[in-house]
């Protein structure tokens, strides 16, 4: 029973992934392209790494507005840790980290201990991280990473892309945490009553805690691949993530309110929101014509989620 | 106060009522003459929320007529039945918090200036002139609610009926979390609607306001109507006899259970001013029976033993060595399990499928480093669909669509998984059948059979009379009685369970 | 002074006319008094804080701020939150710019806007009261719609040559500049409304206790309807306001737009989780801002501080209202 309803959206997404697929091939030359293939990887990669933490956070019926700031944050502090306090790279790397793990910490001791909703929470430290990146930044931006810094985001093994392999890796951990553990039971039975499993004994605060500061921890690690791949830090890096983020999350089959998701549906969301944005850029539509159209998919992908729930369940 | 002659505010006729195939009202007929309290009494379970709900218009009858001052209604909302002059203070209030009193009494009809504004003065003023009726002259009209105890919030509820010139008022349960002193104003406020020609529905478990209070009493059993009398010809047995009925003979009877050692002692313990001072010994092999007025303190009680509310004061010892239970995890992990009164909220996840609810509260026990076992879990489904006789299509069934019995099913099998040695159970039984109550009573005599230590707290007194080894009456957060199973009759529980509410002054 | 919690036969103090005051207003009197305590401060500290120009920069340019947040007031009291108002003036404020330089009436391109706004907000509202879509979702992908929009549409230009008789804002009444008076009445406007008539108050109730407000007989979903309608006609009135301080139109709106503006509900005491609040400390708080971007400015502090330190009082306050919350009995 439960099968057949997973099947139900992951199919259906499955088939529009591939349809898309298939128009964009044929719509243009240029699209199956070894370059644009390996190019639309490596942007989606920033997106996918944060969009697997996010997927746990809005099965737990919460939500991480502040992941774009978080990521911004991190690349200044990648910046500022390697050149103006002078650490060698990959200290500055883990650090940029930690800052990440850290900022998430925070949102979550928020939203556990002075219980705080989730949105207010995010959206607060999405102001007051991106406002100490800009402060600490005051605008500069950082240049000259040594060349082997590039490889992450810009190198390839085995004819894919670095940081593919990561953002690889890492859902394979994420579906596995989600799907098969005693963790990721946990996760959904959160988000779907939260009382009765803090009534069955789940630790739900320190579930939390692990989520959020996993879901920092992810925007660490994509602000340090993005820098890596334009080859540079700057205050304003970031901007907008959540919106991308969370749309691949929703659209993916993740329930906003809660309960339901995962980690296959998110990367086919993933993978559909790239090649609608390429498609797009394809087309001659420039970048800010391509945020109108997610924005419509966001609001559309609940829409028709909505109408799916009250049909079925409910 | 009100002759017999007189036409009724409202009047039920063969009102009956299903909810999901269970018959939860059968032919109820009864009615509230102006300046009448009328007092409607009966076990949980026995209809009385559903039949108040019905002539508050929040649900519709199945069948039967409901009739207003004669001329038979039907409210498809509950906000026709305000306007036909039916008020209803519920238990669970509905205010709002950051306003203040005088605005939420008055909300959606508040006084007007000549030219259409609010007049807040006039507001105050009558806001005032409501209070001052029911003798609560402390309660600020420009308090904000939120900071008001349930005391008073209920006299804003109660104002906010009057303001509406109700013909009839509803309370259900109003006294039920009310400290003495309240309890009596809150009865002279009822006094003083009645004088005035308002129809009073009581609804309450406590004899000695029904006694001082009401005029006539009806008492419902299991959905029916089991008599309608005037107060004076009614004592307090009788009463208890007609609520309780001869049904003790359709339990199953208790098995004889080995007793062993102490399991569980508490020596006072107390959690800040809903639990004081509770010292107890349970044993294993033991069914404790723990009876006590709706806000006695019971739940509360479990609660600080299983870890939600952790214990302020005193001692919790298991097997002997003392323990701090400061969550439900650790809780778990001493061996005991808690089947919750809000089986919906608290016990099950609904929108989850039975495999994933009775693996719960042992996920760590059926995963192989972190990852779950997916065979052991399914197995452990199965194994208690077929050990509880759970009616179900099978362990991947969504247990909302599960009865309320089998539902219960599901929440013991959760904990039973965990291989406990102190069992709580707080209602077990509400809201379920017949048919699964017994099995459900052969369960909990088996399981003492087997060696759990069980705490069984039940506001039906046959229930707790019929399993019990030894039955505790809770009152006001304390233990005020304890009785052995042979002394324990429904007359000497039942009166202590309401000689101590009086007794109980502040 | 104000409130008591009764216990039975214990005389009450009863409330006086100041104390109720102070209960009610005491968040606007704390931030009063911050705003006069920074200008006492800063003024001493540069004095040029206080000259003529400068306080007619603080209080003219950024009163078009407390305009918007007079309607995100509104619609956080009603228990929502519309993070897409900074894009959706920017929007508006192109749409303006362009009528007046394209021909158009001066009094169409003042109230284009306003019309515009409302119709846009008014189809917010209806997905979040009767599509049961969050409103941080709709809000979430119609900030993108209308910025991706915006650019896309203009490229980034600019529009120039607006005619002199479209600049209201930079227009004075009685030698006080019109965006202050536009300002100070709708705030007084407002404020009226939503004390003295009875869909201000529903807007309260469905706020604080939807359960309530459904079984008093208000309508919930048309209401939610109208709250965001409304915040989009002070939308539209931000957007002219805005367009019209200088001779020219961005094709962006400033950043932090919806930040200001939300954090000013909040800081003026409408709390985060509905129910609560007034518009004179939006406005309050709105001026607040704008005194310390100024302030900074005048301190010789990178402006580039400006957002931290409205995330960090967003928190704080979000913060202490929470432990105000639990402390008091629930």
């Amino acid at each position: 029973m439960s099968l057949r309803t997973l099947l139900r959206h992951e199919t259906i997404l499955g088939i529009l992934v591939a349809v898309a697929l298939a128009l964009l091939a044929t719509q243009s030359d240029r699209f199956f392209t070894t370059d644009n293939l390996l190019n639309q990887g490596r942007l989606m990669a920033e997106v996918g790494l944060v969009a697997l933490a996010m997927t746990f956070v809005i099965v737990t019926g919460g939500i991480d507005l502040s992941v774009g700031s978080i990521l911004g944050l991190c690349a200044i502090l990648l910046g500022v840790f390697w050149k103006n306090l002078g650490l060698p790279l990959p200290a500055a790397m883990a650090l940029a980290l930690a800052v990440g793990a850290v900022a998430g910490l925070v949102n979550g001791l928020i939203i556990t201990r002075f219980r705080v909703p989730p949105l207010i929470a995010t959206l607060a430290t999405l102001a007051l991280y991106r406002g100490l990146a800009e402060g600490i930044s005051q605008a500069r931006s950082v240049r000259g990473y040594p060349d082997w810094f590039f490889g992450l985001g810009q190198g390839e093994a085995l004819g894919v892309p670095s940081q593919l392999w990561i953002l690889f890796g890492l859902t394979l951990a994420a579906a596995v945490i989600l799907g098969l553990t005693t963790f990721g039971r946990s996760t959904y039975s959160i988000g779907a009553n939260e009382t009765a499993a803090r009534f069955s004994g789940i630790g739900v605060d320190r579930t939390k805690l692990l989520i959020y500061t996993a879901s920092g921890l992810m925007a660490g690690l994509a602000a340090v691949v993005f820098v890596s791949r334009v080859s540079t830090t700057r205050s304003d890096m970031g901007t907008g993530l959540e919106l991308d983020v969370i749309t691949a999350v929703v659209l993916g089959g993740t329930s906003i309110f809660g309960g339901r998701g995962t980690i296959i549906g998110t990367v086919l969301g993933l993978v559909l929101m790239q090649a609608i944005k390429n498609g797009l850029s394809l087309a001659g539509v420039k970048g800010d014509g391509t945020i109108v159209v997610i924005g419509v998919v966001l609001i559309l992908a609940i829409l028709i989620g909505n109408l799916f729930r009250r049909d079925g369940d409910g | 106060m009100a002759e017999a002659g007189t036409a009724p505010v409202v009047e039920l006729a063969g009102i009956s009522k299903s909810f999901t195939g269970l018959k939860v009202l059968k032919d109820i007929s009864f009615d509230v003459r102006p300046g009448e309290v009328h007092a409607l009494l009966g076990e949980n379970g026995a209809g009385k929320s559903t039949l108040i709900k019905i002539i508050a218009g929040v649900h519709q009858p199945d069948g039967g007529e409901l009739r207003v001052g004669g001329a038979p209604v039907r409210f498809s909302s509950p906000r026709e039945a305000q306007r036909a002059g039916i008020a209803t203070v519920y238990q669970e209030l509905l205010l709002f918090p950051e306003l203040t009193v005088a605005e939420n009494i008055f909300l959606g009809h508040a006084p007007r200036r000549p030219w259409g504004g609010l007049d807040w003065e006039a507001m105050r003023v009558k806001a005032r002139e409501l209070l001052d009726s029911l003798d609560s002259h402390d309660l600020d009209v420009d308090a904000k609610v939120s900071g008001l105890s349930v005391a008073n919030r209920q006299r804003v509820e109660i104002a906010k009926a009057l303001s509406r010139n109700a013909r009839l008022v509803i309370m259900d349960e109003p006294t039920a979390a009310l400290a003495e002193a309240d309890v009596q104003r809150l009865m002279e406020m009822v006094r003083w609607l009645r004088g005035r020609g308002v129809g009073i529905v009581y609804v309450s478990h406590r004899m000695a306001e029904i006694f001082a209070l009401a005029d006539r009493v009806t008492v419902l059993r299991d959905g029916a109507l089991i008599g309608t009398r005037p107060i004076g010809e009614v004592d307090e047995r009788r009463l208890v006899s007609m609520m309780v009925g001869r049904s003790i003979e359709q339990l199953f009877p208790k098995e004889e259970a080995k007793i062993g050692a102490t399991v569980l002692e508490l020596r006072g313990v107390s959690h800040q001013s809903t639990v004081k001072d509770i010292s107890l010994s349970l044993r294993a092999g033991e069914i404790l029976g723990i009876a006590g007025l709706v806000g006695s303190g019971r739940t509360e009680l479990a609660l600080t033993v299983f870890g939600i509310t952790p214990a302020t004061a005193g001692e919790i010892l298991v097997d002997g060595k003392p323990v701090t239970i400061d969550s439900p995890g650790r809780a778990r992990d001493l061996g005991i399990a808690y089947v919750p009164e809000d089986r919906g909220q608290q016990g099950l996840i609904r929108p989850q499928t039975v495999r994933e609810n009775v693996s719960l509260a042992v996920l760590d026990r059926i995963a192989r480093l972190f990852v779950i076992d997916h065979r052991r879990e399914a197995a452990l489904a199965r194994d208690a669909i077929k050990r509880f006789g759970i009616r179900t299509r099978g362990p991947e069934q969504r247990v909302r669509q599960l009865s309320g019995g089998n539902q219960q099913k599901v929440v013991l099998a959760k904990w039973l998984a965990t291989e406990p040695r102190i069992l709580i159970l707080d209602e077990p039984t509400r809201g379920i059948d017949v048919g699964a109550k017994a099995e459900v009573h052969a369960l909990i005599s088996r399981l003492a059979g087997q060696g759990l230590a069980i705490l069984l707290i039940s506001s039906e007194l046959p229930e707790v009379l019929g399993m019990s080894d030894r039955v505790l009456v809770m009152s006001g957060g304390r233990i005020a009685a304890a009785f052995d199973r042979t002394e324990a009759s429904p007359d000497a529980v039942g009166a202590a369970m309401t000689r101590s509410a009086d007794a109980e002054a502040a | 002074m104000t409130t008591t919690i009764a216990a039975s036969g214990r005389p009450a103090r009863r409330s006086t006319r100041l104390g109720r005051f102070l209960g009610a207003y005491g968040q606007e009197l704390v931030i009063l008094g911050a705003l006069i305590a920074l200008f006492v401060v800063v003024g001493a500290v540069n004095p040029r804080f206080l000259s003529d120009t400068n306080l007619t920069s603080i209080f003219s340019s950024n009163a078009y701020i407390a305009v918007a947040a007079l309607g995100m007031s509104l619609v956080i009291i009603s228990g929502h939150i519309d993070v897409s108002i900074g894009s959706l003036i920017g929007v508006l404020a192109t749409l303006s710019g362009t009528l007046a330089v394209g021909g158009y009436p001066v009094w169409v391109a003042w109230t284009a806007p306003v019309l515009i706004g409302m119709a846009v907000n008014a189809f917010v509202g209806g997905l979040v009261a009767y599509a049961r879509i969050p409103s941080i979702v709709v809000t979430l992908g119609m900030l993108s719609i209308l910025k991706g929009g915006l650019i896309s549409v203009t490229d980034g230009a600019w529009i120039t040559n607006l005619p002199a008789e479209y600049l209201i804002a930079q227009k004075r009444l009685l030698d006080v500049p019109l965006p202050v008076w536009f300002m100070v009445v709708l705030t007084l406007i407002t404020a009226f409304w939503m004390r003295y008539s009875a869909f201000g108050r529903s807007i309260y109730a469905v706020g604080g206790n939807a359960e309530a407000a459904r079984a008093t007989g208000i309508r919930i979903e048309p209401t939610t309807v109208a709250v965001f309608a409304i915040h989009g006609v002070f939308a539209g009135i931000t957007a002219v306001l805005f367009a019209t301080q200088l001779q020219v139109i961005q094709s962006t709106v400033p950043p932090n737009l919806e930040l200001t503006v939300i954090t000013a509900s909040v800081i003026g005491g409408v709390s985060i989780l509905g129910g609560t609040g007034t518009v004179i400390g939006s406005t309050l708080a709105a001026i607040l801002f704008a005194t310390i971007g100024s302030a900074l400015i005048f301190l010789n502090v990178s402006a580039y501080w400006l957002r931290a330190v409205l995330g960090l009082l967003i928190l704080v306050t979000v913060l202490a209202d929470m432990v105000r919350r639990r402390r008091v009995a629930v």
